[in-house]
């Protein structure tokens, strides 16, 4: 009987088939925009987190007035000896603002020690990895296009040093991982020394690797104590960061799509504001000839699922598409930036069935919900006096 | 239309949002699948950089780091304000206009 309704409530439908096509459309529209931007949002948060794991358990800066300052590397012999810390390093990274650019990249100094990048492992595309003293560098896929280098050119970066060497391209990291590498250029630490007119004896910070991570909240309370000033930034609380800085990017996109949304909600007014002349002519003709207000309302309610199911289908084929199927054009710049060094790497889905059904949900439920009330207003009038009205 | 097929259509479009989200579950398991290939390369490289942050800034404030510089930093333009890139503006300069 049920399914009898059901398919009573598509010819409904299909009556009044250029209503339900706008209903359907503009919430399909709705659920599409929200969807996309939640997907994209989570991959990029995900991209973040694959990577934070091999990150040191502790970063120690200093800060001046307040902000980051470059901290003497003779500060890590007070932190050796703090139970379950196994190694301090000074690392050397910084930003050189190029002009043909109009941007910066990140230099990244190597210490010795460093694990080797190459072909084998996966991370360059093409050459190998530097070696010591020979000015040498690696860059991103993106930078170096945009240069127009070739693993063989030489490079020099604008700085004011001018003991800086030019530096010999010797390796590009692959496109896949751009979101990491666009703007990155790794060299020996001295030339990254050179570039960024870091004195010896400074670095831009000290990275600490712990024995047992889960002591890094008591050795962090340790390094505050020793270094008085210093700004202690503890891996696992950087997790927080992401979900801030990515939550407000999606936001934003979120903010700027407002009007759709109040589209939407448009949409759910003209559901919860009543039924036309032609649906109230309908359900009187139904209940006379035998239909009981519970099938009216069945029917009416099935109507507004069929709607809601078919759009949140659609809207979320689509979402999903626009990202990761077509790359997100529209919307990644607004999500991703629009620096001259676009990361170009195709995302990866981050987002899992319950997200899925939470979505669908959260659109279908109020959207059938909101049927009823109008639907039983009408089922329970004396279809008699509809008619005749 | 009969009402057979009327039927099968009505069923279809209730449980689209279930073959939805279990296709598209199922094509996003299968990518992230592909994608951990990736992670030792991944781990290689990121122990090679300052952070795990996404090379997704270049404009105002050039923080590339945003975890690392963000957090402790003053408020470079106002409290909740939005940069002006990358996410601030969803209408990006023409990009011969922006590397000029």
């Amino acid at each position: 009987m049920k399914l009898s309704i059901l398919a009573f409530a598509l010819k409904a439908l299909a009556r009044r088939k250029a209503r339900a096509l706008a209903l359907g459309g503009g919430l399909a529209f709705a659920v599409a925009l929200i969807a996309a931007v939640i997907f994209l949002t989570e991959s990029l948060r995900a991209e973040a987190e694959r990577a934070h794991l091999a990150q040191p358990d502790i970063v120690v800066q200093k800060l001046v007035g307040g902000r980051p300052t470059t901290i003497a590397a003779a500060e890590s012999a007070k932190l050796v000896d703090i139970p379950s810390v196994r190694t301090v390093t000074p690392r050397v990274w910084g930003y050189v603002f190029l002009p043909s650019l109009q941007g910066n990249v990140t230099i990244v100094g190597t210490s010795k020690g460093a694990p080797p990048l190459s072909l084998a492992n996966g991370v360059l595309a093409e050459g190998r990895d530097l070696a010591p003293g020979a000015h040498e560098m690696i860059a991103g896929a993106e930078l170096a296009r945009f240069l127009g280098m070739r693993p063989g050119d030489e490079l020099g970066l604008p700085t004011a040093n001018p003991d800086a060497h030019a530096l010999k391209l010797v390796g590009t990291f692959r496109s896949a991982l751009d979101l990491y590498t666009a703007d990155v250029v790794i060299c020996d630490e001295e030339d990254a020394r050179a570039l960024l007119l870091l004195p010896a004896g400074d670095a831009t910070d000290l990275s600490i690797a712990l024995a047992n991570p889960a002591e890094a909240r008591v050795v962090a309370r340790t390094i505050t104590e020793r270094l008085p000033g210093a700004r202690v930034i503890e891996r696992d609380l950087l997790a927080r960061v992401y979900h801030l800085a990515y939550g407000r990017r999606a936001g934003f996109v979120l903010g700027a799509a407002i009007p759709a949304l109040l589209a939407l909600l448009v949409l759910a007014w003209d559901r919860a504001s009543g039924i036309g002349p032609d649906e109230r002519k309908e359900i009187a003709v139904l209940k006379a000839v035998g239909w009981s207000t519970s099938d009216v309302l069945w029917a009416k309610l099935f109507e507004s699922l069929l709607v809601g199911a078919g759009a949140t289908a659609l809207g979320l084929v689509l979402g999903y598409a626009w990202i990761f199927w077509l790359g997100a054009p529209g919307l990644r710049p607004a999500l991703v930036g629009w620096s001259v060094l676009y990361p170009r790497a195709a995302l990866t889905p981050a987002v899992d069935f319950a997200q899925l059904l939470g979505i669908a949900l959260s659109v279908m439920g109020p959207f059938a919900l909101l049927s009823i009330v109008p639907a039983w207003r009408a089922a329970t009038t004396d279809p008699l006096e509809t008619m005749r009205s | 239309m009969t009402h057979r097929r009327a039927m099968r259509i009505a069923v279809a479009l209730v449980v689209s949002p279930v073959l939805a989200i279990v296709g598209l579950g199922v094509d996003a398991q299968a990518r992230r699948s592909a994608k951990a290939s990736e992670t030792p390369a991944i781990d290689a490289l990121a122990r090679r950089l300052p952070s795990s942050d996404l090379a997704l800034s270049g404009g105002a404030r050039w923080l590339r780091s945003v975890s690392l510089e963000e957090p402790g930093a003053a408020f470079a333009d106002g409290p909740a304000l939005p940069d002006p890139d990358p996410a601030g503006a969803a209408m990006a300069p023409p990009v011969e206009v922006w590397g000029r």
